[in-house]
């Protein structure tokens, strides 16, 4: 199926990483009304609205139909997504491709999630459990940072890496996102704090894991007319931001059950960069900032790999290198990522669509100059699907 | 309609103290989880076949955030047994006393957490432990 039009961002909106009081729907018509602002539409525009489903333990369901009712609009086509991180960026990926291929015009893509109201030992850790085999894991009771830590365990025990040395990881992205009013923390965290911090699935520790919190964002997509020259963005001097290239990928897994392959590859992350990258007409090394969706250090330094950016068993040697900061060969995180902004799952893919927007207008927090393309990354259970998005300055591929 | 779940076989010969894996007749594959066809050639020529349970550590981890229903601390990781495929389960050993590599088995025994496990309720479940006196049986034994 070829597609035959190019795809753009034309307007995000979004919330602070926080705790916000307000009901998951106010904070949704928020962003959708910023997004809106911010690419001088009207609501009536929107023909197309794309989201996560809501969570088991959400006050509201049936959220999208509520939207629409709230927002006063006729849309075509409305989706709710339901694959777990990944959510809203298969809701992303599939208004990108409805807009390319002329089934909507105008869409917005949102989440909204309030991670505060629910308790990580009741309703939360019930869902969680139940993602796993129902019958042959869900009752041993293992967490999702249970799970990572065998990843970690077994990506030192493999490679030889000082487990210690993960931390500065954590280090590097927490103080990406200190100076951005946007994100949970306005201070950094040294190596040690991270190393004595409580643990919390060995060797898991509590700064290792994203902090859960509130959090909301909306973003614009639209068709590029090829034969438009004087629209309002250019009139301003402004760019449009395309969507270059997307991929997405599902490794025959589930959580840590592969058939037989290392718990410590990420299959999934590297074919849909392979994907994504190739429809923009690069290597997946060659992209100039990264904002990959990864929920625990070591997978952050993983990923480095699985993008070829180095070569295996050397993704924490590229942070305490300096490579993967803001002012390295390759940065990644510059926005800090979940581990350094909050980590509203259901948002957390969005967020780093937002900030590889923000980064390509030279409006980001920690900004990295002269930015043309940026790769993004999503994911769900143990990485074992995921999705790659390349975003580019100007008309892009 | 479906009277019986493929999986019931597992579960009365865990009763019966024995462990059982699925094994693919046409491609002589054994793996885990347990589904009616073999995820590595699709047959569904797919037999329960007996397992000593024995394998090694692959990996593991104690966790201290958990559920209601369930202990303080839990230990964790997955089993390669000796058919090949790897198991999650609990391990019945103290986290300071494992390393990867560990000759380990898994049996059953009468399910201890407060888990609604639904249908298989009052069925017994498994736990991993150390092999004692067993040689180490993985040559990286020691790293971690």
């Amino acid at each position: 199926m070829g597609r035959s039009r190019t795809a753009q961002v034309t307007g995000i909106g979004l919330l602070p990483n926080g705790t916000h009081s307000s009901p998951e729907r106010e904070l949704a018509l928020t962003v959708v009304r910023d997004a809106l602002a911010d690419a001088r539409l009207s609501p009536a525009a929107i023909d197309g609205l794309y989201m996560p489903a809501p969570r088991p333990w959400a006050e509201q369901k049936f959220v999208s139909t509520t939207l629409v009712h709230g927002l006063g609009i006729e849309p075509d086509r409305t989706l709710e997504v339901s694959t777990g991180g990944s959510s809203s960026a298969n809701a992303f990926q599939t208004a990108v491709h409805d807009v390319r291929h002329g089934v909507v015009d105008t869409a917005i893509v949102l989440a909204a999630e309030r991670s505060s109201t629910v308790e990580t030992t009741g309703p939360y850790f019930e869902y969680i459990l139940s993602t796993f085999d129902a019958e042959f894991e869900s009752p041993i009771g293992l967490s999702v940072p249970g799970a990572y830590a065998q990843s970690m365990q077994r990506y030192c025990h493999e490679h030889d890496i000082d487990r210690d040395d993960i931390a500065d990881i954590v280090v590097k992205n927490r103080e990406n996102a200190a100076d951005d009013p946007d994100t949970l923390f306005s201070e950094g965290v040294g190596r040690r704090e991270v190393l004595e911090s409580r643990p919390i699935a060995e060797p898991i520790r509590l700064y290792d894991c994203p902090a859960p919190c509130d959090g909301a964002a909306a973003l614009v997509v639209t068709a590029y007319d090829v034969g438009e020259t004087g629209t309002e963005s250019e009139d301003d001097g402004e760019p449009p931001i395309t969507i270059a290239g997307v991929g997405s990928h599902h490794a025959a897994s589930h959580f840590l059950q592969t058939h037989g392959e290392p718990i410590t590859e990420l299959p999934a992350v590297r074919r849909a960069a392979r994907t994504a990258s190739q429809e923009a007409g690069l290597e997946p090394d060659e992209l100039d900032i990264y904002e990959p969706y990864a929920p625990f250090p070591h997978i952050e330094a993983i990923i480095t790999e699985e993008l070829g950016l180095v070569d295996r068993g050397e993704g924490v040697d590229a942070c305490l290198g300096g490579q993967t900061r803001p002012d390295g060969a390759f940065p990644i995180s510059p926005s800090g990522g979940c581990l350094g902004r909050g980590h509203p799952p259901m948002v957390t893919p969005l967020y780093n669509y937002v900030e590889a927007v923000r980064q390509l207008r030279g409006t980001a927090s920690t900004q990295i100059a002269g930015a043309e393309h940026v790769m993004t990354t999503a994911e769900h259970g143990h990485v074992n699907g995921a999705t790659a998005t390349v975003f580019a300055r100007g008309r892009g591929a | 309609m479906t009277e019986t779940a493929f999986t019931d076989p597992f579960w009365e010969a865990l009763a019966d103290g024995r462990f059982v894996v699925p094994h693919c007749e046409e491609c002589d594959e054994y793996f885990f989880l347990p589904a009616p066809s073999c995820p590595h050639c699709y047959s569904r020529s797919v037999e329960w076949d007996d397992s000593s349970g024995r394998g090694s550590l692959y990996s593991f981890t104690r966790q201290h955030a958990t559920a209601e229903g369930f202990p303080d601390e839990l230990v964790v990781g997955l089993v390669t047994l000796e058919e090949g495929p790897r198991v999650l389960a609990e391990f019945d050993a103290r986290y300071e006393e494992l390393a990867i590599g560990d000759p380990v088995v898994i049996e059953s025994r009468a399910y201890p957490h407060q888990y609604d496990r639904d249908r298989r309720a009052d069925e017994p479940f498994f736990v991993a432990r150390l092999r004692n006196g067993d040689s180490r049986s993985d040559s990286d034994k020691g790293r971690q």
